[in-house]
């Protein structure tokens, strides 16, 4: 019975890691990510990201790279994107 | 995936396993439920509401609805002499504004989008309703509060004053609103302990609300306003202890009854019930006959207060428990349980 | 390229190969707005094989969650959830002597399977509790979130009598099956109807789905299989309670409790009025009475 109104993180802070790629699929609020391996990723959008889910689509029609960052869920296969940015191609 | 540790993989809690896998019916906890269940895993799906959060707000929320409720009757019944009581009045409503509206957006999920709450007004959903409820006693307790404060700083100006007078009565029945919405919210869903009687909750939650109220304005109180608020707020807690039987006979013909059998009836029973009703009732009772001694007066308002308190939050817990058991879920939907003629309020 | 007009308000859409109303070929009906639409799923034919969880998961970008073994048969799911909108059950029925029984007679009845999902109630009790307007009756009568509306109050989750709908922690909205609104849109049929390799889970037209139940529990009878009955059809278990009737209904053959199923749900709804008069008129007594008391001669 923990006196919960403080939101804490009890396992500790979760370090904010970064990825780029295209936006291939878009559902709601969750997108897959296609990396520059070719490795496909899922992202949930966190209730605290400043991205709507509306404003997913566009991205996914232009096929739009991005960075995310993001951290990674337990007990999921997928990790919950905090900020998505539009990045660009780095030079070959 | 090759980044992640074994340890954020798999979920925190593992679930309870069968004694063995052809033993689909785990059998239920309790003797009065000796159907199948589903390897012992929940059939409904608990309430996510932080019960301390919204136990507060929906306590905090009846005691602002009563004190408007209770100030405006005293303004009419004593006039000049109610007057400080009528001025705290006005302070205690002004708590569901700031403190419980605060309350309630901190435990939405999204909650930069809790001005979603005001899109219609839904007559099924009392959490339509109650934030319409909210908004309009806010309002009127808001600019009642304000008028009246500026009427004591600049006298000259009458329309302060009947501002003030006027935003009463549509705060008081805004109030009435706020001590009993609640009830009918958390009724109006599948978890089994709240649904199984929601008539009795809902004057249990709305007495002990005015309780509350009375006990609140009467603090510190002396003379003869302080001794009819007591009355009150025995009268309250009398019908409060009545409601409170209702629901249990009630909790105990439809099967839900040993949801409060765990910590949290316990906590209902001795916390909410005990030192929270029957305790207040009887130090009334003798202060009163004692020509209203104040110190028993105030333990009596102090107990009311905190176990109005815990009856909204141990009421929240144990409902929570209910949805999580499957044997108090299946025995509750039940054919018997159905309701013996429909509702006449809906036609569809 | 013949697109069908509300296809093409998803800019998704924009395939060159697409066939127009593939539900007609995959599931011999037409998908046309203002029609009532659902599911028919028969557990008689269900083997388990969750090939509509994955291809929920697949069509709707699901997270794979629940990661590890529950030994509970073959079901690893557990229950529906915010990233689980289809669910298949798994019971294996103990014989005489503790063990499931060998010799079993034929329709499932040694070891049960039904692939559970959002009832889509025609008197929907988290449509009815929602505050902000986000769920709502699409054009297929079909209940739906608008994620972008939802605030993750969280009060539907308690609403839904068959505990479906649940809020995500991860994103704070609430989730459940769409019955493939976008597909619905396209006219394609929903994604779990589609993969269902057995057809245990029929897609159409309610009605029509309907009278096809009635025939095959009739069927059903005749083969000797007694204990067959519908769960959701108007007039039959699931559908009580002024729930009206579910447009997602079960053929079964077994207890509801066994299926985790409630057999006798109520609509919440109609206890918002009882609740709220009495609770109202008791503060109008109480109210009443302190006036006489703060005004009586002390």
């Amino acid at each position: 019975m923990a006196f919960p109104l403080l939101r804490v993180q009890l396992s500790g802070p979760v370090a904010m890691r970064t990825m780029e790629g295209v936006v291939t699929i878009v559902q709601e609020g969750r997108f897959q990510l296609t990396d520059d391996d070719g490795v496909s990723h899922l992202f949930l959008l966190s209730h605290r990201a400043a991205v709507e889910p509306d404003q997913l689509p566009p991205l996914q029609h232009h096929q739009a790279r991005v960075r995310v960052h993001y951290t990674p869920a337990r007990n999921l296969i997928g990790f919950v994107a905090h900020s998505v940015e539009r990045s660009e191609m780095p030079a070959a | 995936m090759s980044e992640r540790l074994a340890s954020e993989l798999g979920p925190q809690e593992q679930p309870r396993v069968p004694p063995s896998a052809s033993q689909a019916s785990a059998p239920g906890r309790s003797a009065h439920w000796d159907g199948p269940t589903y390897y012992g895993r929940p059939q409904l799906k608990a309430a996510p509401f932080n019960n301390w959060v919204v136990g507060a707000y929906i306590f905090i929320g009846g005691l602002s609805g009563a004190a408007a409720l209770l100030s405006a009757i005293a303004d009419r019944a004593r006039g000049h002499e109610a007057a400080p009581v009528v001025r705290r009045g006005r302070f205690l409503s002004m708590l569901a504004p700031t403190l419980g509206t605060s309350l309630l957006i901190y435990d939405l999920h999204t909650p930069q989008r809790f001005y979603n709450m005001l899109r219609l007004v839904k007559g099924t959903s009392p959490m339509s309703l109650g934030s319409w409820i909210l908004v309009s006693f806010s309002a009127f307790s808001a600019l009642g509060t304000l008028a009246a404060e500026a009427a004591r700083w600049m006298p000259r100006f009458p329309w302060l004053r009947r501002t003030a007078r006027a935003t009463q009565l549509p705060a008081a029945v805004a109030g009435a609103g706020m001590t009993t919405y609640t009830a009918a919210l958390l009724s109006a869903t599948s978890t089994p302990l709240w649904a199984a009687a929601p008539q009795s909750m809902a004057v249990r939650f709305g007495s002990s609300s005015l309780a509350a109220g009375a006990a609140a304005l009467a603090l510190g109180n002396t003379g003869r306003m302080g001794r009819t608020l007591d009355k009150v707020a025995l009268l309250a807690l009398a019908a409060e202890l009545a409601a409170t039987c209702v629901s249990h006979n009630t909790y105990r013909r439809t099967g839900v009854a040993p949801a409060l059998n765990g910590e949290w009836g316990k906590v209902e029973k001795l916390g909410a019930t005990g030192l929270g009703t029957l305790l207040p009732m009887g130090l009334y009772a003798v202060s009163l006959a004692r020509g209203r001694s104040p110190m028993l007066s105030t333990l009596a308002g102090l107990a009311t207060l905190a176990g109005s308190a815990t009856l909204r939050v141990s009421i929240m817990a144990a409902g929570d428990e209910s949805a999580n058991r499957p044997d108090v879920s299946f025995r509750f939907t039940q054919p018997r349980n159905l309701p013996k003629r429909r509702s006449r309020w809906f036609r569809r | 390229m013949d697109m069908p007009a509300r296809a093409a308000e998803e800019p998704q859409s924009r395939l060159d190969r697409m066939i127009p109303n593939e539900s007609e070929l995959t599931a011999g009906v037409r998908i046309e707005p203002g029609k009532s639409y659902g599911f028919f799923t028969d557990t008689t034919l269900c083997i388990g094989c969750k090939a509509c969880e994955v291809a929920c998961k697949e069509w709707n970008n699901l997270p794979a969650d629940n990661i590890g073994l529950t030994g509970q048969s073959y079901d690893n799911t557990g229950a529906l959830s915010a990233n689980s909108w289809r669910h298949v059950n798994f019971i294996e029925k103990a014989g005489a002597c503790g063990v499931r029984d060998n010799t079993q007679a034929p329709f499932q009845s040694g070891w049960l399977m039904m692939s559970d999902v959002c009832k889509h109630c025609h008197n929907a009790p988290c449509l009815e509790a929602c505050p902000t307007g986000a769920l709502f009756r699409t054009e297929f009568d079909t209940v739906v979130v608008q994620q972008d509306i939802c605030n993750g109050c969280g009060y539907c989750v308690p609403a839904c009598p068959f505990g479906v709908v649940d809020l995500s922690e991860l994103d704070g909205k609430a989730h459940k099956c769409t019955l493939c609104y976008d597909r619905l849109k396209g006219g394609l049929e929903p994604a779990c109807a589609k993969a269902c390799p057995t057809d245990s889970i029929q897609f159409g037209e309610l009605e029509d789905l309907q009278e096809r139940a009635e025939k095959r529990v009739a069927q059903l009878h005749e083969l000797g299989a007694a204990n067959a009955y519908l769960y959701g059809a108007p007039g039959s278990p699931g559908a009580t309670g002024d729930l009206g009737h579910l447009n997602a209904f079960f053929l079964l053959t077994d207890r509801p409790e066994t299926y985790n199923l409630p057999p006798a749900p109520t609509r919440a709804a109609n206890r918002v009025a009882p609740s709220l008069g009495t609770g109202l008129a008791a503060m109008a007594g109480l109210a009443l009475a302190a006036f006489a008391i703060l005004s009586g001669r002390d």
